[in-house]
């Protein structure tokens, strides 16, 4: 025998009992780590279209706020507030490159996809697009879709098949390669055949901009603001903008998951003070063979600890299970979870802090009822009956 | 032979306090010798329970000592008299001795873990205890399986797990028939002669007629101690 085995003894001695409290912390850890890691991946998912993007600034609408910045890295539909004249305006500035678009939405069986109105052959070259199959747009205002290869195999599309965009039916000229971003997921059009199509005649939604000189980034945003009356801001703070608010977002998720964990600490309360009542007799029997106080008191605290430990452990693979398994139906890019790279938000650090963490809780949890059974007299509880 | 394992001197235990105040022991000298066996008889409620508490060192008195083997208990720290507890006394109680989650072996075994026997030789050596006390064969039983004789002999196996000089007994047999008392008692009796000092406390004259010292507690004093010579 060993302290060890006798911890798990008692514990496993009422089974229900001992399942039902595990459940609690297990469930509450769940969901602690399924928020934690949705909002990594997510975290995650913004910084790779920040970079995808490959601007240094965007020229967003006037008045626009953290909404559209949120909307141009996730592909929602923007307000299209910026008119040709404007876009002359701005591509005519020396030492950068400036690439208008617009971004629309459309649904594929009923499944929400973006569908971005682009200048063809300027937006391949600036995303370093390559053409995984068929042909890319023939001329500028071609008429026809260009597919990201996710959406193009989700939907079983390829070069000669139709894609029915707003009702009309429209020939798949051509798949790109895979680029690990939301463009994967996107129906790309010839910005002319776009407007028309969305009824925006002459406007578009942002420009990305890409300057030759990083060090002068502040000149060029200057210099774009004194022509237009447009919002520009940086890559940088763009996605910090936008991390802010999913921060804020992760914080309430995982406060919620604080309050269910917090729950369960009561849960673990609650059947180790039924535990020290119960065996309060065999407690006096334990002092009356020698057990000092503190090993009284160490044997509930490790019974509760334990709680901690499996119900982490048991909460760590259930929410990194939850977490791989929801985030295509939580989030709005339906497969973008799928896409390369977004398994690196299910970390071990996490996992090990939160198994750690529960551990922790539980024990300070045993805490109370551990002292009171070690406060017991031997007398008073061998006489109890 | 005048070789006394456990010396109690001027014992008094109270309880609570101004009017509530109850004197549960008014000072009691006590001499056992080692190697004989004791009764404790007396009324209920009359401090017999009490003071068996106090001289295994489960309580501590209002004044007064207690020396096993010539060593004041209650000048030791809590840690130190439990380790005494673990070494020195073996205790059995009326009812529900055993640990229930646990078989007749590991029940056994925690006593040794208590007294810091290596995992390895607790196997061992609580086999040979169950054996002594002829439950070989119930090892892997729980409490719940097992008879109120049997249970209460797992717990005098456990009692004696550390070899302790002296058995400490509360109505052992205060809750079985009499074929499961008379099961216990051989097993006592056996243990007795073989050297072990054995405390007993009772409410049966019979069991006490077998005693080498009978001590009468009535209104928490010793009354009239008769000894009684062992037959032989």
């Amino acid at each position: 025998m060993t302290h060890r085995k006798l911890i798990f003894k008692s514990l496993t001695r009422r089974k229900g009992r001992f399942l039902f409290t595990l459940l609690g912390i297990m469930i509450g850890m769940a969901s602690f780590v399924t928020f934690m890691a949705l909002g990594g991946s997510l975290k995650s998912q913004i910084e790779r279209e920040s970079a995808a993007l490959g601007a240094n600034l965007v020229v967003t609408p006037k008045g626009s706020c953290a909404y559209e910045q949120v909307s141009i890295l996730t592909g929602e539909q923007l307000p299209t507030n910026i008119t040709k004249d404007e876009v002359a305006a701005i591509r005519s500035i020396e030492g950068m490159q400036a690439i208008p678009y617009l971004a629309e939405r459309s649904a594929i069986d009923n499944r929400p996809v973006s569908v971005m109105g682009i200048l063809p052959e300027e937006t391949r070259i600036f995303k370093n697009w390559m053409l995984a199959q068929g042909e890319y747009f023939p001329e500028e205002t071609a008429d026809g879709a260009v597919l990201g290869s996710v959406l193009a195999e989700q939907f079983g599309l390829a070069p000669g098949s139709d894609v029915r965009i707003r009702g009309v039916d429209i020939r798949v000229l051509g798949v790109l390669e895979e680029t690990g971003g939301k463009d994967d997921l996107t129906v790309f059009m010839s910005l002319p055949v776009a407007q028309k199509l969305y009824k925006q005649k002459d406007l578009v939604s942002y420009v990305a901009v890409r300057v030759d000189r990083l060090d002068e980034v502040e000149l060029y945003a200057n210099k774009i603001k004194d022509k237009v009356s447009l919002g520009v801001v940086s890559d940088k703070q763009m996605r910090s903008s936008v991390l802010s608010i999913v921060g804020t977002v992760n914080m309430t998720l995982q406060m919620i998951a604080a309050v269910a964990i917090l729950a369960a600490a009561f849960g673990i309360v609650n059947t180790m003070m039924t535990a020290t009542y119960e065996r309060k007799r065999e407690i006096g029997i334990l002092q009356a063979m020698g057990a000092t106080r503190n090993g009284v008191f160490r044997l509930f605290l490790f019974e509760s600890g334990v709680y901690g430990l499996i119900g982490g452990i048991g909460g760590a693979v259930m929410g990194g299970l939850a977490a791989v398994f929801a985030t295509p139906f939580i989030s709005q890019n339906a497969a973008t979870s799928f896409v390369k790279g977004s398994e690196s938000s299910l970390d071990p650090t996490m996992f090990a802090g939160a198994i750690l963490f529960s551990t922790l809780v539980a024990m300070i949890a045993g805490l109370y009822p551990a002292v009171k059974a070690s406060k017991l007299s031997p007398v008073e509880a061998i006489s109890y009956e | 032979m005048n070789d006394t394992v456990i010396t109690a001197k001027e014992l008094v235990k109270e309880y609570g306090k101004g009017a509530t105040l109850v004197k549960a022991l008014r000072g009691i000298d006590l001499d056992i010798s080692r190697g004989s066996f004791t009764c404790i008889v007396g009324p209920s409620g009359h401090g017999k329970s009490t003071l068996m508490h106090l001289l295994g060192g489960l309580d501590h008195p209002t004044r007064g000592t207690v020396l096993i083997d010539g060593q004041d208990m209650f000048r030791l720290g809590n840690k130190e008299l439990a380790g005494l507890r673990a070494k020195k006394i073996g205790f059995v109680f009326q009812f529900f001795n055993l640990l229930q989650s646990l078989t007749a072996l590991e029940n056994i075994e925690v006593a040794l873990m208590l007294a810091s026997v290596p995992e390895k030789e607790q196997k061992d050596r609580a086999k040979k205890l169950l054996d002594s006390v002829g439950l070989g064969e119930k090892a892997d039983a729980k409490p719940g399986q097992l008879s109120g004789g049997q249970q209460q002999r797992v717990a005098i196996a456990r009692a004696l797990a550390n070899n302790p000089p002296v058995l400490l007994m509360d109505e052992p047999t205060g809750n079985l028939d009499s074929a499961a008392e008379a099961e216990v008692m051989k097993v006592l009796k056996k243990l007795n002669r073989e050297g072990k000092t054995i405390i007993f406390v009772t409410h049966s004259n019979e069991i006490a007629s077998r005693a080498d010292n009978i001590v009468y507690v009535l209104d928490g004093q010793i009354q009239v101690p008769q000894e009684l010579r062992r037959a032989g």
